[in-house]
């Protein structure tokens, strides 16, 4: 327990000063998040557009295919704002400020994936989590199962994604050049925005026992409207548990190779 | 007297990438990917007691940051054993950690766009230092390193004299008991050089901290260090005082000598070899044997006003050790 | 204009090393295109058409993006604003190289990698989806779509290439450039067809440089322009190409001067 509040208060402290290191740079800071904004504001405008000539798409139709596109929005900000350190971690490393994660007695590993916490995205991730709410009142009426299946499979989908994160993280800290891993990761994510139903067999096979994607960013929306087996979900919960543990491994065992970057 | 630390045959291997040049080179780098092995540390044995200051000498690449590196649990080590404070360091227990510190000369753990004192918050969070213990310490080290207004400026707007203090305050605020400084002066002028050596000094002193240090810069471990430990493509060449290499490894002497008239320096040839020549005044290398002989020499046969036998400057003995290592 | 050729030679070496990179680039690409061809896929089930699209046009739509993408939209916008915060750019300005015919040539090798590479893409997956895939018949189609596509590539380079010039001035153009190249992007038709845009929105961008970077090459390749109409539209891009590069050298002058008056 004591550990625990300990992490959370240094959480808090690389929060606040990643904030505060933020708010320095503004002109940049605003640059992002109208980018931001944008690219999420022209999908959505782009779906919307679309159901003017269409009344389904892969059988869903518009509210439904918008809430696939907002629960991608929700894992994928959620693993911004939270896993953001990965990002930074080639410089992390070969400016050595890993050096000093590793010789401190607090978790590398966390500290290297939360210790950059992005204030844009929390502003950006509000009215998408509006939106959902938006989308929920527009469907049929669900039970309370339905909204904590959503919930569990979104906070699947994170921990999910944490893995990668992790993994990501191992193989910088081995290689130190590994940094477009993430790009990767990012770049095929962006599969996720469409229901995973409008790929073909063989694809959405990939993007759920592959690189689970559609795990990560169709499940939820899919339990939601009731769609989804409990074997499916069990499938889920399994992938992730399996990931967190994987991608741990790895860690320890990346750092054990850690070369440190300086005679 | 009791030990801080140990090692027994540590040694460190690194493998890294060799690229072929030109464009068949990279096409072929596409497809198989070719490595080289070094091995950076060659079983190095030494053992430190607590309070001592103790010195790493070698050229670049030797080895002795690696060391001071496994040392700190940074660098698992391919094989070899440390206990450091009663503890493995490369398994990087909190406890071990909690009474460590690594300062690393030009690096920072510091903030960059935020004051100092934020990190200094920070650190306090994770070494869990009481709030008591962190008003008390932190003033102690503001004063001996006068940092009075520094701490509130962004680390970005210092100098780097003002940095590496502030860098030294936040890797002390948990007061360790072993501290390892890499490259503590590198870049900085001689008058902070002079200010941070002081502090080290004052810190080993007053609170009996074990102080493993590596530099290049000579005039920090003849201040600093009675004993030194000299590393040499991986291997521990010497371990002992320092005034001990000295004699050891400078096989030759310096006479200085002064003349009443100038002297030809082609006349001088086989006494030693004729290291400076001004005005009346010749400086010659002579190997240690022939100290007596040549001094001798030099009285009885030309007009000498003043005669002294020196040791060789330590700069040279060290670079020399090098090339012959 | 050898050291050109030299600097492409050597930054075609430094991709094809560069091999994670090269890679990584690839797949993301990959990923985007094969999405957007499900999605449309789905979209139009057993739809003939789609918006004045046949089936076989709008597929062919998404694939010729993707090549176009690889060529048109990328630049050495980021490398540019690295160097000038680094102060690595001072190299440049004293030598007799002119910089952005400099990393013109730069670009242009990364390019070749990445083109050879997208149409490689576009091949594999019109074989495995054996979709049907729409190939002009008129040769002139072919050679204005050509000539479109390398206008509308310089067009991208100037364009970010002036965005990045405001490094010069603040150390957080970093911003700035992501949302213009994202803004850039969509704006272009890179991500769909520009007609699903409400008809006002249409005509405002088609008021713009943006749609000539990517919809309107792909419209030539499909044949839904006249001839005519391809040349007058190559014109304008032309004339947009010319007001850009005009930009681009005045705000780097303008940068050059600010940057050598603050002692580099």
């Amino acid at each position: 327990m004591e550990t625990v509040r300990k992490y959370f208060v240094i959480w808090i402290r690389t929060a606040g000063m990643a904030m505060q290191a933020q708010l320095t740079y503004r002109l940049g800071s605003f640059g992002f998040l109208i980018g931001k904004m944008i690219r999420l504001g022209f999908f959505f405008a782009f779906i919307v557009a679309v159901f003017n000539h269409v009344d389904t798409v892969a059988g869903y139709n518009l509210t439904e295919t918008a809430l696939f596109f907002l629960t991608y929005n929700v894992v994928d900000m959620v693993a911004q704002i939270f896993f953001r350190g990965v990002y930074g971690a080639r410089r992390t490393v070969s400016e050595g400020d890993f050096d000093f994660y590793l010789v401190q007695p607090c978790s590398p590993l966390f500290r290297i994936v939360f210790s950059s916490v992005d204030f844009l995205d929390i502003v950006t991730l509000i009215p998408v989590l509006v939106m959902v709410g938006v989308a929920f009142g527009r469907l049929p009426h669900a039970g309370w199962e339905r909204y904590a299946a959503y919930a569990a499979l979104v906070l699947n989908g994170v921990a999910l994604s944490y893995s990668v994160h992790v993994f990501v993280a191992g193989l910088t800290v081995r290689t130190q050049e590994m940094e477009n891993a993430i790009w990767i990761y990012r770049e095929v994510m962006f599969m996720g925005r469409f229901p995973v139903d409008v790929y073909a067999a063989s694809v959405r096979w990939a993007l759920t026992l592959g690189v689970p994607i559609a795990v990560m960013t169709s499940f939820p929306a899919k339990a939601y409207l009731g769609r989804l087996s409990p074997a499916w979900a069990a499938y889920a919960f399994a992938l992730s548990a399996l990931g967190l543990i994987a991608s741990a491994l790895y860690w320890r065992a990346s750092v054990a190779r850690y070369t440190s970057s300086s005679s | 007297m009791s030990v801080a630390l140990e090692t027994k045959g540590l040694t460190k291997d690194y493998r890294s990438p060799v690229k072929e040049p030109g464009l068949w080179g990279g096409v072929k780098a596409l497809f198989d990917r070719k490595y080289k092995d070094t091995r950076a540390v060659d079983g190095v044995t030494f053992k430190i007691d607590e309070g001592e200051l103790v010195g790493f000498l070698g050229a670049n690449g030797a080895g002795k940051t690696t060391t001071l590196k496994m040392l700190s649990g940074l660098l698992t080590p391919t094989s070899g054993e440390a206990v450091a404070l009663g503890h493995v360091p490369w398994k990087r227990e909190a406890e071990f950690q909690k009474k460590i510190s690594l300062v690393m000369g030009q690096r920072t753990q510091l903030w960059w766009e935020l004051p100092a004192y934020e990190t200094f918050r920070l650190n306090q969070a994770i070494y869990g230092i009481p709030e008591v213990d962190f008003r008390r310490n932190l003033d102690e080290l503001v004063d001996l390193l006068e940092l009075g207004e520094h701490l509130s400026v962004p680390v970005k707007k210092l100098s780097l004299g003002q940095r590496m203090r502030a860098e030294m305050a936040a890797a002390l605020l948990h007061q360790p008991r072993l501290l390892l400084l890499d490259e503590p002066t590198i870049g900085l002028d001689v008058i902070m050089q002079k200010k941070v050596r002081e502090f080290v000094k004052a810190y080993n002193k007053k609170y009996n901290a074990t102080i493993m240090l590596t530099s290049h810069n000579m005039t920090d471990v003849t201040e600093l260090c009675r004993r030194v430990i000299v590393i040499e493509r991986g291997v521990l060449l010497y371990d002992g005082p320092l005034d001990r290499l000295v004699e050891r490894y400078a096989d030759h002497k310096l006479i200085r000598a002064r003349f009443q008239t100038p002297v030809d320096a082609a006349d001088l040839k086989n006494l030693g070899s004729v290291i400076s020549m001004e005005e009346n005044v010749v400086v010659l290398e002579v190997p240690r044997d022939r100290i007596a002989a040549s001094a001798g020499a030099l009285l009885a046969s030309y007009p000498v006003l003043d005669l002294d036998v020196e040791e060789v400057d330590i700069d040279d003995i060290v670079r020399r050790l090098f090339s012959h290592a | 204009m050898k050291k050109y050729l030299t600097a492409y030679a050597i930054s075609l070496q430094e991709t094809l090393q560069r091999r994670s990179t090269l890679i990584m680039d690839r797949v993301g690409g990959f990923a985007v295109i094969l999405s957007l061809y499900s999605f449309w896929t789905a979209l139009l089930g057993d739809k003939p058409g789609f918006m004045g699209y046949t089936r076989a046009e709008m597929l062919t739509y998404v694939l010729v993006i993707n090549v176009l993408r690889s060529l048109v939209f990328t630049g050495r916008g980021w490398q540019l604003v690295g160097e000038i915060s680094s102060g690595k750019i001072s190299s440049y300005l004293i030598r007799p190289l002119g910089y952005s015919a400099y990393a013109l040539s730069l670009d242009l090798a990364q390019k070749s990698v990445h083109v050879a590479s997208a149409v490689l893409e576009v091949a594999l997956l019109s074989a495995l989806t054996r979709g049907a895939l729409f190939l002009p018949r008129d040769p002139a189609a072919w050679l204005l779509f050509a000539a479109s596509a390398a206008l509308a590539s310089l067009l991208f380079f100037y364009m970010e290439f002036t965005v990045s010039c405001l490094a010069f001035w603040t150390s957080e153009s970093g911003g700035p450039l992501f949302c213009f190249e994202l803004f850039l992007t969509f704006a272009a038709g890179a991500f769909f067809p520009l007609d699903v845009l409400p008809d006002g929105l249409r005509r405002l961008l088609s008021a713009t440089p943006f749609p000539y970077m990517a919809y309107l090459p792909a419209r030539v390749f499909l044949e839904k322009v006249t001839a005519a109409e391809g040349l007058r539209l190559l014109a304008v891009e032309a004339a947009w190409l010319a007001a850009v590069v005009a930009v681009s050298r005045l705000v780097w002058r303008a940068g050059v001067n600010s940057y050598a008056a603050e002692g580099g």
